[in-house]
């Protein structure tokens, strides 16, 4: 059993925003609302004249010890044998407890709206057909067809690294075990599967 | 480290939550006054039928807010969830209040066709054991005041609410704003003993004040010992002028100064000279009470690492 998970090397990220493009497309997401499944934060830090531009992707860290889905009452919110965070779209009922229990807004509502604009725009090929509450999944359709996640294929600077964590051979494994990287919000107790290697 | 105001529970939510522990509470309180103080049926009647009423308005603000509330019943599923709990606490609540408040019904003549159409045995059982529902009700009443808490203290990036203190506050105003509400309703009783039950629930309402105000004490000195999204919505609320004048001065102070003249000076047992004053109070609690709510809510903020 893989145990999927990702490091950003920030060292790289030139807050280009393909990955959020690629997703979008991926994964029909509703950008005409500006929402998204993977978002750069883009903020300026320091005082004049010592300033810089930083960047920050992030998108669902899909942790192990996982707050939304204990917060979910419906079951909607579940973890599949490969330790990716998925939603069940037929069984949300949107009460938006998963949002409130997320620590790295990673989750959005998609709503009535977005579900009649998706139509309007994808015809037939439309992926949402309910309201629900909607986040990345590793872009799970791709894996099963042994693609990476499409903001990784995308991504021009190798910013993001994806694979097996607990494959020792695995760029991410080494990555994420070599002491370089850290999760966010550890003090949380969240496990995230998502890590940073600092700029 | 970002401090972001949650987006995503409003005043429907807000108001659900008051609804729920006002509904909880004045349950819980009318079945304890019922079984260690004896009470006037009718008024009885009156106060668990208004607290069903908060519950069934509350729940509908609940759904209102849902993407897919028709969907609600799959609510059922996840036991490791607080919303879960939530609705096996309504639905016990519900049933208790239900069973409780028939036998109290016969006390309308208008009401007697519909009563008279439950089977007698029926009818006989839940007066048998009006008593015994009485005090699971109350445990009930209870519950659901303190879930409305437990629910939103369930989020570990918004500081504020990830409190036991939360849960506490909730509960303890929850029960202010239910001895409020029958405090109201028993100034309002043409009933010759109402005055001896209202004096029992200013009291009631002045100690659960003095308590929320020694857990309030207690919640912003934890908010305001360390600098996190605790520390930024504590800022918040202390400068919101609503929240502070409408619920903590109008809302706790003057109801308690009210509350504490009407116990030592005004003397309930000899009559009710001071009807005025004590229904203001009242009004006041529940006032306060959804704004705590509403601000709350509002605070509430999001501790980003970016």
């Amino acid at each position: 059993m893989a145990r999927y998970g990702m490091v950003m090397d920030m060292r790289t990220c030139v807050g280009c925003q393909a990955c959020m493009a690629a997703c979008s497309t991926e994964n029909q997401t509703p950008f005409w609302s500006e929402k998204f499944r993977t978002h750069v934060e883009d903020k300026e830090t320091g005082t004049f004249p010592d300033v810089r531009r930083v960047q920050l992707p992030r998108l669902c860290m899909h942790c192990e010890n996982t707050p939304c889905l204990s917060a979910c009452p419906t079951g909607a919110t579940s973890m599949n044998k490969d330790g990716i965070v998925l939603v069940n779209n037929d069984r949300c009922i949107g009460c938006y407890a998963c949002c409130i229990a997320c620590p790295y807004d990673a989750r959005y509502a998609y709503e009535h709206e977005d579900v009649e604009k998706e139509r309007e725009l994808y015809g037939k090929l439309v992926t949402h057909e309910v309201p629900h509450m909607d986040k990345c999944t590793f872009c799970v359709q791709r894996l099963a067809e042994k693609l990476e996640p499409a903001c990784v294929a995308t991504c021009p600077t190798h910013t993001r690294i994806f694979g097996d964590l607990d494959d020792r051979k695995s760029e991410v494994h080494k990555l994420a075990a070599s002491g370089k990287a850290q999760a966010l919000n550890q003090g949380l107790g969240t496990a995230p599967k998502v890590f940073y290697i600092p700029s | 480290m970002t401090f972001v105001h949650q987006e995503v529970w409003h005043w429907q939510i807000a108001t659900y939550l008051f609804l729920g522990g006002l509904g909880g509470a004045t349950f819980a309180i009318s079945a304890v006054l019922h079984l260690f103080e004896g009470c006037d049926r009718k008024m009885l009647s009156i106060a668990v039928m208004s607290s069903i009423a908060f519950l069934v308005i509350g729940t509908v603000f609940l759904l209102a807010d849902m993407l897919q509330p028709l969907k609600a019943i799959y609510a059922l599923t996840n036991p490791r969830s607080w919303i879960f709990w939530g609705v096996v606490f309504i639905n016990f609540y519900f049933i208790a209040a239900i069973a409780y408040v028939i036998p109290l019904l016969e006390e309308w003549p208008m009401l007697q066709p519909i009563i008279q159409k439950i089977p007698q045995p029926i009818l006989g059982l839940l007066e048998r054991f009006n008593k015994l529902v009485a005090l699971g009700g109350s445990a009930a009443g209870f519950l659901v005041a303190i879930y409305t808490g437990l629910l939103i203290s369930a989020a570990p990036a918004i500081n504020f609410w990830n409190t036991p203190a939360l849960p506490l506050l909730f509960v303890i105003s929850g029960f202010s704003t239910g001895a409020a509400f029958l405090l109201l309703l028993s100034m309002l009783s043409s009933n010759p003993g109402a005055h001896a039950i209202s004096a029992k629930l200013e009291q009631l309402d002045a100690i659960l004040i003095v308590t929320e105000l020694i857990i309030l004490g207690a919640y912003f000195n934890f908010a305001m010992f360390l600098p996190t999204g605790a520390r930024a919505s504590a800022e918040f609320l202390f400068h919101s002028p609503v929240f502070i004048v409408g619920f903590f001065v109008a809302g706790l102070l003057v109801p308690l100064a009210i509350e504490t003249w009407g116990i030592f000076f005004s003397g309930h047992s000899e009559g009710k000279k001071s009807t005025m004053p004590i229904l203001l109070a009242s009004a006041l609690v529940l006032v306060g009470g959804y704004l705590l709510r509403i601000y709350v809510l509002k605070a509430g903020m999001f501790q980003y690492p970016w």
